[in-house]
C-alpha cells in the first residue's frame, strides 16, 4: 500500500484493526516471558546455597538435613500451610542405595517430615524411572520410606503423561510427568553421579526423569535439553545427595567400588549454582560443564558463588 | 447325604477353587506398592519375590508332576500335593474335574448358562460316545512321547492352558482395551474424567497388567480358548469328556474307587432327568452301567432324580468296577502318535546343530535339552516378568519349544538384579537363582553387538551413548572410545562410539530395548554366549559357574 494515497474509511478501519490485533497478540505472547522473568529475577536476588557436611564418624544424615534446611531459614521459608508438596528424587535405578545409583531414601524420609512438619497438605513423591518404577520403588527403599512417611508414592502410568508446551530453547512440546506440575512446591532431590555423555547427572539432570516420550533422543542434544526441562521445571528447592557420590561408571553403578564417600548435602533455590558447587566435588570446573554453562547463559541461575548469600554447616 | 446338600457343597467347592485360582493368577506379577524392609534396603542384594503360592495348582496335577517325571526325570516341588490327589481319586473317583478343577468350573457354568440344548436332543448329548475316548488318545501320546523326551503336556493340560490363556490372552485383552479408553479419557482438558482415568487405571493395572501388555502369538492361545469354551455349545462340557488329558489319567485312577453310584432300578420312571443333568455323559440311567471313569462326580443326578432311584454310596466293590473304555484305536493312535511326535521334532535344526540366535531364554534356563523336557508353557514366567520381555516363541525354538519363554528385548528387557521368572517356575525348567549369580556372571543368557550402520554416532549422525548409560554392569560391558567415522558430505570427525566387551555383558538388553534406532535397534542381543549351552558359546575361555 502506498502511503501517499488517501485512506478510504473502511481501509483505514482495517488497517487500525489489524494493528490493534497485532499489538495485542504481541502483549499476550509477552505476558508468560514477563511474569517468568520477573519470579526468575526475584528468587535469583535471593539466591543461597547451604552446604551441609558431616564430619563426625556417627552422623545421622536426617540430622544433617534438618541442619541444612535451618541454615536456609527453615522448610518454612519454602512450604506454606496446606501446600502440595511434591519432591523428584532419582529413584530411577533399581539398585540398593549403597551404590549411589539413587537418592538417599534417609535424606528423602528427613525433607518429607520437615514438609509435613512446615504444615504440607499433601506430599508426594515422584520419578519416570528406567527400570520397572516397581522394583525401583522396592529397591532403593523409597517404597519404604512412602509407607513410613506417608507420603503418597505415584506410579508412573501412562495416564499421568501429558503433552506439555516447555518453551524451550531445543524442546517444544514433549510428554512430561503431570504430578510434577501440578504442585504447589516443587523439590528436587537427586544424587551426584557421573555420567558418560554430560559428564555429571546432577540437579538440573535429574529433570530428564521427569519427562517420558522418546528420552533416549534427548541425548542427541543433551546439554541444551537438560536446561530447557530444568526451565520448565523451575523447582523451588534443590537439594542434591552427596552423601555419597558415584565417581565412575556412572549413572547406574554398580559396584560399591564406584562409590566414594562425601558425607555432603547442597541446598539451594538456585539449580545451576547448586549443580556449580556439587561438580566442585567431582574435581570439575563448573564452567566446563555444558549444562551449567548453559544453564547461566540462559539466566536459570549463577555459577558464581559470590552473587549468593552461602553458608556451610558442619555436623 | 442329600443330594441338594451335595450340590451346593460341589458349587461353593468350585467357587472357592476357580476364585483362588484367579486370585493366584492375578497375584502372579509384582505390586505396585512392592517395598522392601528398612534393614533389607541397605542389606546385600536382595531378590524381591512373590508373596503368594502362585504355583500351587501346578502342584497339585498329576499330569505335569508324572510328564516332568517321564520326560525329565525329575521330581518338581510340591509334587506330595499331586500324589495326594491321585490316593484321593483312587478312592472317591475324579472328585477333582467336579470339585477343584478351575477349567473344569469355567466349562461347568457356560454350559449351565442357557444350554444350546433342550429336552431330548440334550439326553441324546449326554450319551456316551466314541469321542470319548479321545482324551486316553491324548493322554497316552504325551506319555509315550515324555517317555521319548519331548514333553508337549503342557498344550492340553487343562491349569497350564486355563493360565496361560487367561495369563497371555484374556486378561491382557481386556486391560488393554480398558487402557485405551483411560487414555481417552486422561487426553481430554476435562478434570473430572482426567481422576476418573487415574483411579480407573489404579483399580485396573494391578489386575489385568501394567502399562500395555502383549504377547507374542496371544491372540492365537486366546482364540484356541474361546474355541473350547464354545465347543460347550455342542456337549455340556465338551472339553472335560473328550479332550482332557487330566481327566483321562485321574479316569484310570479312578478305577477302584468306593464312591460308588448306586441305582435302583424298581423305583425308577424312566423320566431321563439323571441324564439329561448328566455333566460328564457317565451313564447314570437305571438300566446302563455306570461309568466310574467319566464320571465327574458333580451329583446333578442324584439331586435331581424325583424317585429317589439314584444315590451315591461308599462300597468296596471291585468286581463291578470298570476300566476305561480307551478303544484300541486310542490306544495304538497314541502309540504311534507318541512315538512319531519326537522324532518329528527332531528335524528342527535346534536340537542337533545351532539354535537361533533370537532364542534368549531367561535367566536361570536350564540348557536346551533339560529345559524343553520340564517346560510346560504355562506362561507364569511371561506374567511375572516385570518388564514384559518373556513372550512365548513362534519357531524360534521349534515344534518341541513352540509357545515356551523368551526373551522380545524390543519389547522388554531382563533388568539387572531381577530374578522373579526363575521363582515362579513350576517344574524348575528355570532353576531360581539369585541376582548374585546374574552380577557375578555364572549366567549370561546372551551378548550385545552394535550394528554400526545404524547406531547414530558410528554413522555420523551425531551423539548418542543411550546403550552405555543404560548397561548395568560394573565396569560397563558397553564402552565409548573416541573414533574418526565418518561424517555427513564425507568429511571424516571426531565421533564416541560404543564398544561391546564380550566379557562382561550379560546380554540383558536394556541396550536393544532404549536404543533410539527402534524396531530393529543399532545394538542387538542374541543368544551366542548364554551360559547355559557350551555349544554356543564364542570365546575360547568360558566363564565358570
Amino acid at each position: 500500500m502506498e502511503l501517499n494515497h488517501p485512506l478510504t474509511r473502511r481501509q483505514s478501519l482495517k488497517k487500525i484493526a489489524q494493528i490493534s490485533a497485532s499489538l495485542a497478540g504481541t502483549a499476550l505472547g509477552l505476558c508468560p516471558l514477563l511474569s517468568q522473568d520477573s519470579a526468575r529475577a526475584s528468587t535469583a536476588g535471593k539466591g543461597f546455597i547451604v552446604e551441609g557436611i558431616g564430619s563426625k564418624e556417627d552422623y545421622k544424615i536426617k540430622d544433617l538435613t534438618g541442619k541444612v534446611f535451618e541454615a536456609a531459614g527453615g522448610m518454612g521459608q519454602f512450604v506454606s500451610r496446606g501446600d502440595v508438596v511434591v519432591i523428584k528424587p532419582n529413584i530411577s535405578w533399581a539398585r540398593r542405595p549403597e551404590l549411589a545409583a539413587t537418592t538417599n531414601p534417609e535424606a528423602l524420609e528427613a525433607v518429607i517430615e520437615l514438609c509435613l512438619d512446615a504444615g504440607a497438605k499433601k506430599v508426594r513423591i515422584a520419578d519416570n524411572t528406567i527400570h520397572d518404577a516397581r522394583r525401583c520403588f522396592a529397591l532403593t527403599g523409597v517404597g519404604m520410606v512412602a509407607k513410613r512417611t506417608g507420603a503418597d508414592l505415584v506410579f508412573p502410568r501412562s495416564s499421568l503423561m501429558k503433552e506439555m508446551k516447555l518453551h524451550g530453547h531445543r524442546l517444544d512440546i514433549w510428554p512430561v510427568f503431570v504430578p510434577l506440575k501440578e504442585a504447589d512446591k516443587l523439590i528436587n532431590l537427586p544424587v551426584a553421579k557421573v555420567h558418560g555423555l554430560s559428564t555429571l547427572t546432577l540437579g538440573m539432570k535429574n529433570w530428564i526423569g521427569g519427562v517420558d516420550g522418546r528420552r533416549s533422543a534427548l541425548h542427541q542434544d543433551i546439554h541444551q535439553s537438560i536446561v530447557d526441562l530444568a526451565q520448565f521445571f523451575n523447582p523451588t528447592l534443590t537439594l542434591i545427595d552427596a552423601t555419597r557420590i558415584m565417581i565412575t561408571n556412572g549413572p547406574s553403578g554398580g559396584s560399591p567400588s564406584d562409590v566414594a564417600v562425601k558425607n555432603t548435602l547442597i541446598l539451594s533455590n538456585d539449580q545451576v549454582a547448586a549443580d556449580a558447587k556439587a561438580a566442585g566435588l567431582f574435581g570439575h570446573d563448573p564452567g566446563e560443564i555444558g549444562f551449567i554453562g548453559l544453564g547461566q547463559k540462559w539466566g536459570l541461575g549463577t555459577y558464581d558463588s559470590q552473587k549468593l548469600i552461602q553458608q556451610r554447616v558442619i555436623l | 447325604m442329600r443330594a441338594r446338600r451335595l450340590v451346593w457343597i460341589r458349587r461353593i467347592s468350585q467357587t472357592f477353587f476357580l476364585g483362588w485360582f484367579l486370585f493366584l493368577l492375578v497375584e502372579s506379577r509384582l505390586p505396585e506398592d512392592a517395598y522392601l524392609q528398612y534393614s533389607l534396603v541397605f542389606s546385600s542384594d536382595s531378590d524381591l519375590r512373590l508373596s503368594q503360592p502362585v504355583t500351587f495348582f501346578f502342584q497339585l496335577d498329576p499330569l505335569i508332576w508324572l510328564s516332568s517325571l517321564l520326560s525329565g526325570q525329575r521330581l518338581i516341588d510340591g509334587f506330595w500335593w499331586a500324589l495326594g490327589l491321585i490316593l484321593v481319586t483312587l478312592f472317591l473317583g475324579r472328585i477333582f474335574c467336579g470339585f477343584i478343577c478351575p477349567l473344569g468350573t469355567i466349562h461347568h457354568m457356560v454350559s449351565w448358562t442357557k444350554p444350546s440344548l433342550k429336552g431330548d436332543r440334550m439326553i441324546k448329548a449326554n450319551q456316551r460316545t466314541p469321542g470319548h475316548r479321545i482324551k486316553y488318545f491324548l493322554l497316552l501320546m504325551l506319555l509315550v512321547g515324555a517317555v521319548m523326551g519331548l514333553n508337549l503336556a503342557g498344550f492340553i493340560d487343562p491349569i497350564s492352558l486355563l493360565f496361560r490363556s487367561l495369563a497371555l490372552a484374556i486378561l491382557p485383552a481386556i486391560g488393554t482395551g480398558l487402557k485405551e479408553l483411560f487414555d481417552v479419557m486422561a487426553a481430554t482438558d476435562i478434570k473430572v474424567l482426567n481422576y476418573m482415568s487415574y483411579a480407573g487405571e489404579a483399580l485396573v493395572s494391578p489386575v489385568f497388567g501394567y502399562g500395555y501388555p502383549a504377547y507374542k502369538t496371544a491372540w492365537f492361545i486366546g482364540l484356541i480358548f474361546l474355541i473350547i469354551l464354545f465347543l460347550n455349545r455342542i456337549r455340556p462340557r465338551f472339553w472335560c469328556r473328550i479332550l482332557c488329558p487330566l481327566g483321562a489319567l485321574l479316569g484310570i485312577f479312578s478305577k477302584f474307587t468306593i464312591l460308588r453310584l448306586e441305582k435302583d432300578q424298581a423305583t425308577c420312571t424312566d423320566c431321563k432327568l439323571c441324564s439329561r443333568t448328566c455333566q460328564g455323559a457317565a451313564s447314570p440311567m437305571p438300566g446302563q452301567t455306570w461309568e466310574n471313569a467319566e464320571c465327574l462326580l458333580c451329583f446333578n443326578c442324584f439331586d435331581a432324580c424325583p424317585e429317589g432311584a439314584l444315590s451315591f454310596r461308599f462300597r468296596w466293590s471291585p468286581k463291578s468296577s470298570t476300566w476305561p473304555d480307551m478303544g484300541r484305536r486310542a490306544v495304538l493312535g497314541g502309540l504311534v502318535g507318541g512315538i512319531s511326535l519326537p522324532l518329528l521334532s527332531n528335524l528342527d535344526a535346534g536340537a542337533h546343530h545351532v539354535s537361533d540366535p533370537r532364542l534368549i531364554r531367561p535367566p536361570g534356563a536350564l540348557p536346551e535339552k533339560d529345559f524343553l523336557q520340564l517346560c510346560q508353557r504355562c506362561g507364569l514366567c511371561m506374567k511375572a516378568c516385570p518388564t514384559n520381555a518373556i513372550n512365548p516363541t513362534l519357531a524360534e525354538a521349534g515344534m518341541a519349544g513352540f509357545w515356551t519363554p523368551h526373551l522380545i528385548m524390543t519389547q522388554g528387557y531382563c533388568e539387572y538384579t531381577c530374578t522373579l521368572c526363575s521363582s515362579v517356575c513350576p517344574t524348575g525348567a528355570i532353576m531360581e537363582i539369585s541376582a548374585k549369580e546374574k552380577i557375578e556372571r555364572p549366567i549370561i543368557i546372551g551378548v550385545a553387538y552394535v550394528d554400526r550402520g545404524r547406531c547414530l554416532p558410528w554413522s555420523g549422525n551425531g551423539p548418542c551413548i543411550v546403550c552405555q548409560e543404560l548397561c548395568p554392569t560394573s565396569p560397563k560391558a558397553i564402552y565409548l572410545r573416541k573414533e574418526v567415522v565418518p561424517g555427513p558430505d564425507h568429511s571424516p570427525m571426531v565421533g564416541n562410539v560404543p564398544f561391546v566387551d564380550l566379557k562382561r555383558c550379560v546380554g540383558c538388553g536394556i541396550c536393544e530395548n532404549k536404543c533410539p534406532v527402534k524396531g530393529r535397534p543399532a545394538i542387538r542381543v542374541i543368544a551366542a554366549g548364554e551360559t547355559r549351552s557350551l555349544k554356543n558359546q564364542i570365546l575360547l575361555t568360558v566363564p565358570s559357574p
